[in-house]
């Protein structure tokens, strides 16, 4: 078997995604754990606090989850913000995300089959917007979150032109 | 085959209805066996599985009588097109260039009445709920012509035979289901021994309790006491619990392994893989099954790789399952039409791995080694899971509430969980070799995956905050066809971007860094 010449070049690397996304998106993150991580913590306690048998069986899902809601209050959204870029070209897609676990994934323009701005009631709050690309792979969609709603509709505006000038049936 | 009725709306076969019928009388069979030759007592509470089957046997041929008479379908120059529905009508297009894989299947009643039921796949998504074009069902005779005028659309004329050095079998010995103008290579053929393969697994003890509670039943309404009966055979009291534990779980595990046995024989009997061309076109065909057959073309353009899995506890067996990664056949489909050879010895499917891909088989590549770190990351993956159970109990044990050996108990699991890290940080590697990216992983069924790398759509580079420290990365290459996402854990984090475009050659060309490495190379060719 003969390995092609890519693999003995040495090793590329890439650079980050040009653009930040939106300011307002560390607070977006903020109210978001809030809610996501405050609620199960408050029924935690309440029924610690209502149902005395169980106390002993809840002290350390409720330390836990004060824990869990910590970090994601005070750490995840700053984290966030500095990890969170994107970028489109006319070639591909390019978005970098997570905080814990980060993960940067590239789309080719010839590849995608639906382009979307999307924008859920929070982030509809906080004038912001997700921009979804997806492509035939069911889970090879990139999805860039927090960005101002009008920057999002343009890059699906201008995604959805440059895509229908590829042909093929995208698979 | 009629020309011109090609064109218009033609029905499903009519011999549907008389299957049905005859299934709505045999379903009522039992019920009156019951009553009239043993005599049971026609009381709703003895004979309620008998008329639970009778019940259901009927309606199902009811509604499957109104399907008839509501489904039509033709097939046009550009498209197959169907009608169905009751209440809700649906009229349903495919394009014939966009199918990919036909799937002829019978069962039992459909055989006798010389029925075939056919499925055209298109390319849809599975995971979103799309289903494939599905005939239920037409005449054997209508099935195979509407096979052939499928995949004779993109060949003007089928070239005569025998125009390949490497054809086996150019003529199908049963005419019935085969036009004679087509090239036959025969990859596979059936091993009775097999069986031994498909025998032992745990859906064993599945089958057994499905076989004992169907025959409880089944002797309960026609009277037979059977727990007394088991009762008689031997003095339990005598035996003492553990060895009734393993006497039970052995018979059971018998039981069920016989049944399996019995089902593979059945359900693969004169199983055959075969490459079949027409014109510059080819497909791979399965063929199975003694009493239900099966028959499943798929469009050899349309499959992008190929994956051989092999399950960690029969491994020292050498046993694998043989998969091909393509567009529009569900991986998770129960019946496996992408399996393209029964669980068998994993020689055989290197084998058919050897002749699918010609001399460049990317299966034979030289995997490359993951990095020691690697190892160490399972290790303390190991360790946190095995330490989360006995750290949960640990203040229930210290205030009392439970005894204090159980933490201790708990934590037994660690050395089994360190053997596990190391078993899968053993299956980690991964190869770029010609058109495919190979990578294989996984600990419960090592999965060796060739994919095509022009069938790589979405790229990604994944790191945890562990990964970060260890200086590992995961690459993930997704792609239309197989399991969609098919990844290569843990590589060292310099080697990820280079791995990543060389999985998917130019995706990432506007994002690469033009530094030092890069241009030295070009300066110095």
């Amino acid at each position: 078997m003969t390995a092609i010449p890519e693999v003995e070049k040495p090793n590329i690397k890439v650079r980050p995604p040009a653009h930040q996304v939106d300011p307002r998106a560390t607070a977006w993150w903020l109210v978001r754990n809030l809610l996501l991580c405050g609620i199960p913590l408050v029924v935690l306690i309440a029924a610690a606090v209502l149902w005395d048998q169980a106390r002993i069986w809840l002290a350390a899902p409720i330390a836990a989850a004060a824990l869990v809601l910590a970090a994601r209050v005070v750490i995840e959204p700053w984290w966030r913000r500095r990890v969170h870029r994107w970028e489109v070209t006319d070639r591909a897609t390019y978005a970098s995300s997570g905080w814990l676990v980060t993960e940067w994934r590239v789309a080719p323009t010839s590849r995608i089959q639906t382009v979307d701005a999307l924008r859920g009631p929070l982030e509809q709050v906080f004038g912001l917007a997700t921009l979804r690309v997806t492509t035939a792979s069911s889970s090879g969609a990139v999805n860039i979150r927090g960005l101002d709603r009008r920057v999002a509709e343009d890059a699906a505006a201008r995604l959805a032109v440059i895509a229908e000038l590829s042909e093929g049936d995208a698979t | 085959m009629s020309e011109p009725a090609a064109e218009q709306w033609q029905r499903l076969s009519s011999r549907v209805v008389w299957v049905d019928v005859l299934v709505s009388v045999l379903s009522l069979l039992p019920g009156v066996a019951a009553i009239w030759v043993f005599g049971a007592d026609p009381s709703l509470t003895a004979l309620w599985p008998l008329a639970f089957v009778a019940v259901a046997g009927l309606s199902g041929a009811a509604a499957d009588i109104l399907r008839w008479a509501f489904t039509t379908y033709r097939l046009t120059a550009m498209d197959i097109e169907q009608r169905s529905g009751v209440f809700v009508r649906r009229h349903r297009t495919l394009h014939r260039d966009r199918v990919r894989s036909v799937d002829i299947a019978t069962k039992l009643r459909h055989r006798i009445a010389g029925l075939r039921i056919v499925t055209v796949g298109a390319g849809q998504q599975a995971g979103a709920g799309e289903a494939a074009l599905v005939l239920d069902a037409l005449s054997a005779a209508d099935a195979a012509a509407l096979r052939e005028d499928l995949f004779n659309t993109t060949v003007a004329s089928p070239s005569p035979t025998a125009t390949t050095a490497d054809v086996l079998d150019t003529t199908d010995k049963r005419g019935e289901r085969e036009g004679g103008d087509r090239a036959a290579e025969v990859l596979a053929v059936f091993k009775p021994w097999w069986a031994v393969y498909n025998m032992f697994s745990i859906w064993a003890y599945a089958m057994a309790a499905g076989l004992l509670w169907g025959g409880f039943w089944l002797l309960s309404s026609f009277g037979i006491d059977v727990v007394g009966v088991v009762a008689n055979m031997a003095d339990w009291d005598s035996l003492g619990w553990v060895v009734i534990t393993i006497l039970v779980l052995a018979v059971t595990g018998l039981l069920g392994a016989l049944g399996l046995g019995v089902n593979f024989l059945l359900g693969y009997w004169k199983f055959e893989l075969a490459r079949i061309r027409t014109g510059d076109h080819s497909h791979l065909r399965t063929r199975r099954g003694l009493l239900s057959t099966r028959e499943v073309l798929r469009d050899e353009l349309r499959m992008r790789g190929l994956s051989i899995s092999e399950p960690l506890l029969w491994r020292w067996m050498r046993m694998a399952d043989t998969n091909v990664i393509t567009t529009g056949l569900n991986a998770w489909d129960p019946q496996e039409p992408t399996a393209i050879l029964p669980r068998g010895p994993v020689t055989e499917s290197h084998r058919v791995a050897g002749k699918i891909f010609g001399p460049e088989n990317p299966f034979e590549a030289t995997l490359t080694k993951h990095p020691r770190t690697a190892l160490r990351r399972r290790l303390w993956w190991g360790t946190a899971g095995s330490a989360a159970a006995p750290a949960a109990l640990l203040l229930p044990a210290l205030t009392g509430v439970i005894p204090g050996w159980m933490p201790w108990a708990a934590a037994a699991a660690w050395p089994p969980a360190l053997l596990a890290a190391v078993v899968a940080y053993r299956a980690l590697g991964h190869a770029i070799a010609d058109e495919y990216v190979v990578v294989r992983s996984g600990l419960l069924s090592r999965t060796t995956s060739a994919l095509r790398r022009d069938a790589v759509s979405t790229v990604a580079v994944r790191q945890s905050l562990l990964q970060r420290r260890l200086g590992l990365a995961t690459v993930s290459a997704m792609t239309a066809a197989g399991w969609s996402t098919y990844e290569i854990p843990d590589v060292p984090t310099d080697q990820a971007a280079g791995l990543a475009s060389d999985a998917a050659p130019g995706v990432l060309c506007d994002f690469i860094e033009q530094g030092r490495p890069l241009a030295s190379t070009i300066m110095a060719k």
